[in-house]
């Protein structure tokens, strides 16, 4: 499988603190790499420096082969990768149809055939009776559901998806699970932050475990749950 | 699904073309017609200057959510570029109102830096950098500027030519943010607006999008500038970089609904039909009891008329521009 996604050496300081320290991480094509640690362990840090919002202070990151370290988030975001926010970024004074119109503002397709996709895209989330309403005015899942149909909205290759189930009723968090099945299922590279393990486990192909910026771990779901360095980091025993 | 011509989003559309249609020709006939019937041709000008400097002003605000209290040095500008023009180059007025919206926009590109700042900071920057506008032309020649006395420019006042180049600098305005707010620019501007950094992330050029609504809002306040000048026939610092524009810009913005088109075309009608009204009222408490219909309307709709509406029937969106 072709690599989709890969840092090399990914570090970032914040003054004093180091919050990555050398991260090394790639994922393939139709792989679900899921990324855990406890608070601070750099793993937003992580995502915020790949899309190009951090400027990371050494180390690369390459998206399909391409080094894209440092580049605007907005060329980031053209190379084809889309991502999802720990607390939901909406763009709240604006209908559901316009907020997923956003990534596709500079598609050739006319207006009426994005329209209709947006539309597709907020039925299968379920969100299509509010697609006039304003983001500000979902709850906080649907707004989670939101997002995750404007991240798709361009079909990026690569997704990122930031703690998509914190604070996610268990029903709605069953949906959100079979709707990263499907990403995963249709050839995407999958980034998985969560602090819940159990789905961690069900949905990715590798983990990577991060403490204090460093990488503590990697290898397959069954490889993480015994590790003795992600034990103790995570239970402090 | 449905096939793309027949979804109910055209049929919305088409409400929505219709609304336009009629109430937009219903008001330009009527705007047309002031001189015709001999109405107060002076309260029309600058209701029309008012809705434009309202309107415009929402591109920044309400659009792209910036707050320049320093709105007037547009205004101020342009209406100095015509008068200058006009005044000691021998221009003729036609020709120099265009230069002053090309004056807007080179002191938008001057200003341009200032888009890194944002809310309270912008506002302030913003409002310095208009400070230093009235400093410079007040400090220039008195050969070029008139000095403490001003410009006048003589024999070319003609009030019914310059309403309805007024009005004609109106409907260009209004045409061009009705085109914004459903343009894919308008679109990139409301969402930089609501979360740059997330916008940013979704592959919109910020600072790109940023400075296309700061020079549409830059352009139309200096070409009313500049027809102001043209109207009263006399031009000034005292007058043209009068905090008191930038206020009433806000108030009637905000008091019709930043981020509608609408908002602060109603705005601006409401507000200046009421200051008409109370200051033939009550001349000497004018502006006393209006400060506090201002008052009263922020708190009681503080999302504007049009938004305080479109609040609680916001199935009307989708029609009201």
């Amino acid at each position: 499988m072709s690599i989709a996604i890969e840092t090399r050496g990914l570090t970032k300081r914040f003054g004093g603190l180091v919050a990555l320290d050398g991260v090394d991480l790639q994922a393939a094509a139709g792989e679900t790499l899921g990324i855990i640690g406890v608070n601070g362990a750099g793993k937003t840090t992580l995502m915020n420096c790949i899309c190009g919002l951090y400027r990371p202070d050494g180390g690369d990151v390459f998206i399909s082969g391409e080094r894209v370290t440092g580049q605007p988030p907005h060329v980031v975001a053209h190379k084809g990768i889309g991502r999802t926010f720990q607390v939901p970024r909406v763009f709240r004074k604006m209908s559901l149809i316009d907020n997923l119109l956003v990534p596709v503002l500079d598609h050739r397709a006319s207006d009426a055939e994005l329209t209709e996709r947006a539309e597709g895209m907020l039925a299968r989330m379920q969100l299509i009776d509010l697609r006039h309403n304003y983001a500000e005015e979902l709850s906080g899942g649907q707004q989670k559901l939101l997002e995750m149909a404007r991240m798709l909205m361009p079909d990026p290759p690569i997704v990122m998806l930031d703690e998509p189930f914190a604070g996610v009723h268990p029903v709605l968090c069953k949906f959100m699970i079979e709707r990263i099945e499907e990403m995963s299922g249709a050839g995407k590279a999958v980034l998985l932050i969560s602090h819940d393990l159990t789905s961690i486990y069900r949905l990715s192909t590798r983990v990577v475990a991060l403490n204090q910026g460093k990488v503590i771990a990697e290898g397959g779901v069954d490889d993480i749950r015994g590790n003795p360095a992600v034990i103790e980091a995570y239970l402090g025993t | 699904m449905m096939p793309v011509s027949s979804r109910p989003q055209d049929s919305a559309d088409r409400i929505y073309f219709t609304l336009v249609a009629l109430i937009g020709g219903a008001l330009m006939i009527y705007f047309a017609l002031v001189p015709v019937f001999g109405l107060n041709v002076a309260f029309h000008f600058y209701l029309m200057l008012w809705i434009t400097m309202a309107s415009a002003f929402n591109v920044s605000s309400g659009f792209s959510g910036y707050l320049p209290f320093g709105y007037v040095a547009f205004y101020g500008i342009g209406a100095f570029t015509t008068a200058i023009l006009v005044k000691k180059a021998a221009f003729p007025v036609f020709l120099a109102l265009p230069f002053s919206g090309v004056a807007g926009l080179v002191l938008a590109l001057l200003f341009a830096p200032t888009l890194r700042l944002s809310g309270i900071y912008f506002g302030i920057v913003s409002l310095a950098l208009a400070g230093i506008c009235r400093l410079v032309i007040t400090n220039m020649p008195e050969e070029i500027t008139g000095g403490s006395f001003g410009l006048q420019l003589g024999s070319r006042a003609h009030p019914v030519q310059s309403f309805y180049v007024m009005m004609a600098v109106m409907v260009v305005a209004l045409a061009t943010i009705l085109w914004l707010s459903r343009s894919r620019l308008g679109k990139a501007l409301r969402a930089t607006r609501d979360d740059a950094d997330a916008a940013e992330m979704m592959g919109i050029n910020v600072p790109r999008v940023r400075l296309y609504g700061w020079m549409i809002a830059a352009f139309f306040p200096a070409v009313c500038g500049g027809v102001e000048a043209w109207y009263t026939n006399v031009v000034d610092t005292e007058t043209a970089f009068n905090t008191l524009i930038t206020a009433k810009t806000v108030i009637y913005a905000v008091a019709g609904g930043l981020g509608t088109v609408t908002g602060p075309i109603i705005g601006a009608v409401a507000m200046v039909w009421l200051d008409e009204l109370i200051w033939r009222q009550f001349p000497l408490l004018n502006l006393l009891i209006l400060g506090v219909a201002t008052v009263a309307l922020v708190l009681f709709l503080p999302r504007g008329i049009v938004g305080s509406i479109l609040r609680r029937k916001p199935q009307w969106r989708r029609y009201v521009p």
